[in-house]
């Protein structure tokens, strides 16, 4: 140091000052070590994570054909704009409403759920703001590119449900997976992710694993802004099988036409093969249109639809097969007298029961339609006599009922491939609730139970299943849509990263029909009511057809209680029936809800079903009446 | 002045300083162009560097003590440079007005070159002192000096460049024989004041959330908004991180600057591109020639042959060492974001236009050191 001065030891302060500058540029370099050395590969996977983005390729959802090759719902390609998760991370989402909701025509508080949705889940790829754009707004995305480069239009598959509201129930309909359905960890280990397209109800969520596809993805390079680079690699999709359902298109239009045409407009029919659980057809009114889910909850139109399905009183998104718990009225004598022949309150040979025009319980009178003496019980089938099965019920008592409702599983779902299926409601049910409420289950509930009513609620496909084992020697099997998944090839070849191993067709998995247990001469006594009831001036006399024997049992259920029978309360009409009686083929269950008599509200129904099957089947009504004593 | 070159001056020149600061400021082109190579940035700077090598020739070559008289000319026309900042001539860009648009000139940035004057008016001030312990009057007249052009950039507002004065006043007094105990003392109550200044900001809401938010990415970055103000921090430690031991030399295709996930690559986050391309080898080559430059510089310093001399280089190379630390702490995720250039490193032609300046005078004292 040239410059000396004791005072301010100026060699020792320059020393001091070069001292802590060569600390500084070490404790960069220890922190450089750190990040660069000890870090490294931390970091390089975190830079790999952001900057390279799996696009998925949405596979096409199978068609879905009936049973002679009709297609019922399909796949079409669409244009959708969708929002790119990357690119909206760095924007204020308050300054796109307007602009999305203006620019796309689509609805304002669709927009900021959307937004929302996409800021909050950071597992977004991309989320789809408009489906099914036209030219115009595709202009208009590509025009504003440079401002708003979070969108861009994407050509995606989309579910078209070209029948519309026909057979709705029993599709179903797609949609994006909820947030609530990945929150289950199941659903995420299958690899869901959010704005995956989902089978929503009916077939279309029952084998929504089948129909889906594989979707593939693009792998691609990104920048900052979400902007694709480069592509690094693509993995096409493999779309999924075709779908074959036993649905006979013809036999459905007749059910919903027949629906549509009736009194109330609100009822069931479903037709089934009583000899293997093949479900023909199965009509619910009213009903809704899928495709208002499908693409229409961003527009505003859309959206107040889907508000007035559900809150519409007549419930069209409810399928009252499946879903609807009825009082069954008087089809339930069929059940009841199988099981009063297995209990052994009545035999085949002293099957009489008295009649007696009613019943008095304590100082109440049940009283019947008719006056019967003491008929046996194919007459009390044919004529549908109430008294004889207060009295039988009596005899049976409701430990016997319980056991009947066993038998036939009225205490379990039917097992059908849809959704949502219910359980009926039956003194088994309620008997635990009685039993805790009055200490006893009181007699007159174990009358009204006799004849289908009060504690008694089945659904109609319970119901159906039931009475079409009566055809078939008592054998109970499982109602079902599928008939066969067609195959698929396979994708790509053997040993490619993309490969996707082709997928075997496969049919309906039978499991063993579940058997009613009764003797051929049990058996046969019922069958000879239910014959009765068309065939020999029962209650659905009326539709008798002529070289085609139906077998069938009407039901008149009350809703409210005794005696009115006007209004939204009138009685539900029910015929449930089969035929050939002696050599069923179809099976056909008809409910029309508030109409009045089964007989004459619900059994003519069950008749333009017939004739329609007849119109199609080789050999017309050949062998239509075949009888036990002709055989 | 070329003119007076004598056969002593191409002698006693200290070429390694030179060799040295220009190494560096040709990476600096490089990294520049790995950062934005489809850009015209490192042409800029290569043009920036030509025009400063030849102010650099001229100051190396001209005699540091008549520029120092003429210091309070200098200061003068910086402080009226910086006051143009804030006229209508002002040009405004990134939101800061910290620009100037001159006829001839062109666009500079005043805040950045006045550094010169202001160390040349602090070292002719504090070089006439003899000797002995700085007085409170001295500290009052330097402190003078030093606010006005400080005041006038924290008027732009431009708090970062502001900041990088500090260390000239602080070399100048430390060097000026202040007493250690105020030394102590300042040290002291910087460790108790600066927390207690924080507290007091944030809950009074002085210090604003953007602000809060920059330094709490330091202290922990997975806990702010990744894409708001920590986004800086968090990308600038990938982007150093990823380079690891050997960087990725040159492959820019997939880099963090080239896909835009580093802001400002080519200025104020020069240095993370530079240990992404070149890793901790490179980086730590960088640092080491700071750290030679440095010494250099204090070399040429202890033998100066006036106190005012020395005290320029003293204050160049706080200043410089400030600099450093401050960008690369910040590239490295220890230190707030604040917009400070890394010296030679960053582009920007009034960056490097300085700094070759300031090594310039330094150049110069030690061209004279055997005058006197």
């Amino acid at each position: 140091m040239k410059l000396g001065d004791h005072v301010q030891n100026l060699g020792l302060r320059v020393g001091a000052i070069q001292a802590f500058a060569f600390i500084l540029l070490t404790l960069l370099g220890v922190r450089l070590y750190y990040l660069q050395i000890v870090k490294g590969d931390y970091y390089s996977n975190k830079a790999e994570n952001q900057r390279v983005r799996l696009i998925p390729i949405p596979a096409p959802r199978g068609a879905i054909f009936d049973r002679n090759g009709k297609l019922l719902v399909d796949s079409r390609p669409t244009y959708n704009v969708v929002l790119s998760s990357e690119a909206i991370k760095t924007v204020n989402v308050n300054d796109r409403v307007d602009v999305y909701s203006h620019g796309l025509r689509i609805d304002r508080q669709f927009v900021v759920e959307r937004l929302n949705l996409i800021k909050t889940h950071n597992e977004f790829e991309t989320m789809v703001l408009k489906e099914n754009v036209g030219i115009d707004d595709i202009t208009w995305v590509e025009s504003h590119s440079l401002e708003y480069p979070e969108l861009r239009v994407e050509l995606q598959p989309q579910r078209f449900y070209p029948l519309g509201m026909s057979l709705a129930h029993v599709l179903g309909y797609v949609g994006e997976i909820s947030p609530k359905q990945l929150e289950d960890p199941e659903v995420r280990e299958k690899g869901f992710r959010p704005g995956d397209i989902v089978g929503k109800g009916g077939l279309e969520q029952y084998y929504d694993e089948y129909l889906r596809g594989k979707p593939g993805y693009r792998k691609v390079l990104v920048d900052s802004r979400g902007r694709v680079q480069s592509e690094l690699e693509v993995v096409p999709p493999q779309s999924s099988q075709d779908m074959v359902t036993t649905i006979d298109y013809d036999l459905q239009m007749v059910a919903e036409q027949q629906l549509a045409a009736s009194t109330t407009k609100r009822g069931v029919v479903i037709s089934m093969d009583p000899n293997n659980g093949e479900l023909f057809a199965m009509a619910s009114a009213p009903s809704f249109d899928p495709n208002v889910f499908v693409n229409g909850s961003s527009s505003h139109e859309g959206r107040k639809q889907i508000a007035a399905y559900w809150q519409d009183e007549k419930r069209p998104l409810y399928n009252r097969a499946i879903q609807g718990r009825y009082p069954p009225g008087s089809t339930w004598k069929i059940p009841m007298s199988v099981g009063a022949l297995e209990d052994g309150a009545i035999t085949v040979a002293h099957s009489n029961v008295l009649c007696g025009g009613g019943i008095t319980i304590g100082n109440k009178f049940t009283r019947c339609m008719g006056s019967h003496g003491s008929p046996p019980l194919d007459f009390a089938i044919t004529k549908s006599c109430d008294s004889y099965y207060y009295h039988l019920g009596l005899k049976m008592k409701v430990e016997g009922i319980i056991k009947m409702v066993e038998e036939f599983e009225y205490d379990k779902r039917t097992g059908l491939d849809l959704p949502n299926e219910k359980i009926s409601q039956t003194p088994k049910t309620w008997m635990p609730y009685f039993l805790k409420k009055d200490g006893k289950w009181a007699d007159i509930k174990t009358v009204y139970a006799s004849v289908g009513q009060d504690t008694v609620q089945v659904t109609p496909i319970s119901m159906l299943r039931a009475i079409a084992s009566i055809g078939v020697g008592g054998k109970m099997y499982v109602p079902h849509f599928l008939k066969e998944f067609r195959p698929i090839g396979a994708v790509g070849n053997p040993g490619d990263v993309a490969y996707i191993p082709g997928r075997d067709g496969f049919s309906f998995q039978h499991t063993e029909p579940k058997i009613i247990n009764m003797t051929t001469e049990q058996n046969a006594l019922v069958l000879k009511g239910m014959w009765g009831v068309v065939n020999n001036g029962g209650t659905a006399g009326s539709i008798k057809m002529p070289g085609w024997d139906i077998a069938g049992k009407t039901g008149t259920a009350q809703v409210a209680s005794l005696g009115k029978d006007t209004g939204k309360d009138k009685d539900h009409a029910w015929f449930d029936s089969f035929a050939p009686a002696y050599k069923p083929e179809i099976a056909v269950l008809v409910l029309i809800e508030n109409s009045g008599f089964g007989g004459s509200n619900a059994a003519p129904v069950a008749k333009a079903m017939y004739q329609a099957y007849i119109a199609k089947r080789p050999g017309g009504m050949a062998g239509g009446d075949v009888r036990p004593e002709t055989r | 002045m070329v003119g007076i070159l004598e056969k002593r001056d191409l002698r006693d020149f200290d070429w390694l300083t030179s060799a040295l600061a220009l190494a560096i400021a040709a990476f600096g082109v490089w990294q520049i162009h790995n950062a934005a190579p489809s850009e015209s940035f490192w042409s800029k700077q290569i043009y920036g560097i030509g025009i400063a090598i030849v102010a650099f020739v001229i100051v190396s070559f001209t005699d540091f003590r008549r520029l120092i008289d003429s210091a309070p000319v200098f200061y003068v026309i910086g402080l009226v440079l910086l006051f143009l900042v804030l006229t209508p001539l002002g040009v405004q860009i990134n939101g800061q007005k910290a620009w100037v648009r001159l006829p001839l000139f062109g666009q500079f940035q005043p805040s950045e070159f006045v550094k010169i004057p202001t160390v040349l008016m602090l070292a002719k001030y504090f070089g006439a002192k003899k000797g002995g312990t700085l007085s409170l009057r001295e500290m009052l007249i330097g402190g003078a000096i030093f606010a006005a052009p400080v005041g006038l950039i924290m008027l732009e507002p431009d708090a970062g460049q502001a900041i990088t004065y500090f260390p000239i006043l602080a070399a100048m007094f430390f060097l000026s024989g202040i007493k250690i105990r105020y030394v102590v003392l300042a040290a002291a109550a910087a460790t108790i004041l600066i927390p207690a200044a924080w507290e007091v900001g944030v809950r009074t809401g002085k210090i604003k959330r953007y602000q809060q938010e920059r330094i709490l990415a330091i202290i922990d970055p997975e806990s702010v908004d990744p894409r708001g103000y920590g986004y800086h921090t968090i990308q600038s430690t990938i982007t150093v991180g990823k380079g690891e031991l050997a960087g990725i030399q040159g492959d820019t295709d997939t880099s963090q600057s080239v896909l835009k996930f580093l802001p400002e690559p080519h200025s104020d986050f020069i240095f993370a591109v530079t240990a992404e391309n070149t890793g901790f080898i490179g980086c730590v080559s960088l640092l080491l020639a700071y750290a030679l430059l440095i010494s250099r510089m204090i070399a040429g310093a202890r033998d100066a042959s006036d106190r005012a001399g020395m005290l320029v280089i003293m204050a160049i190379v706080c200043g410089m060492v400030f600099q450093i630390f401050m960008n690369i702490g910040m590239a490295l995720g220890i230190l707030p974001v604040i917009g400070v250039p890394l010296p030679l490193m960053s582009a920007g032609l009034s960056a490097i236009l300085t700094t070759f300046i300031a090594i310039g005078f330094v150049i110069s004292i030690k061209l004279r050191r055997f005058v006197n």
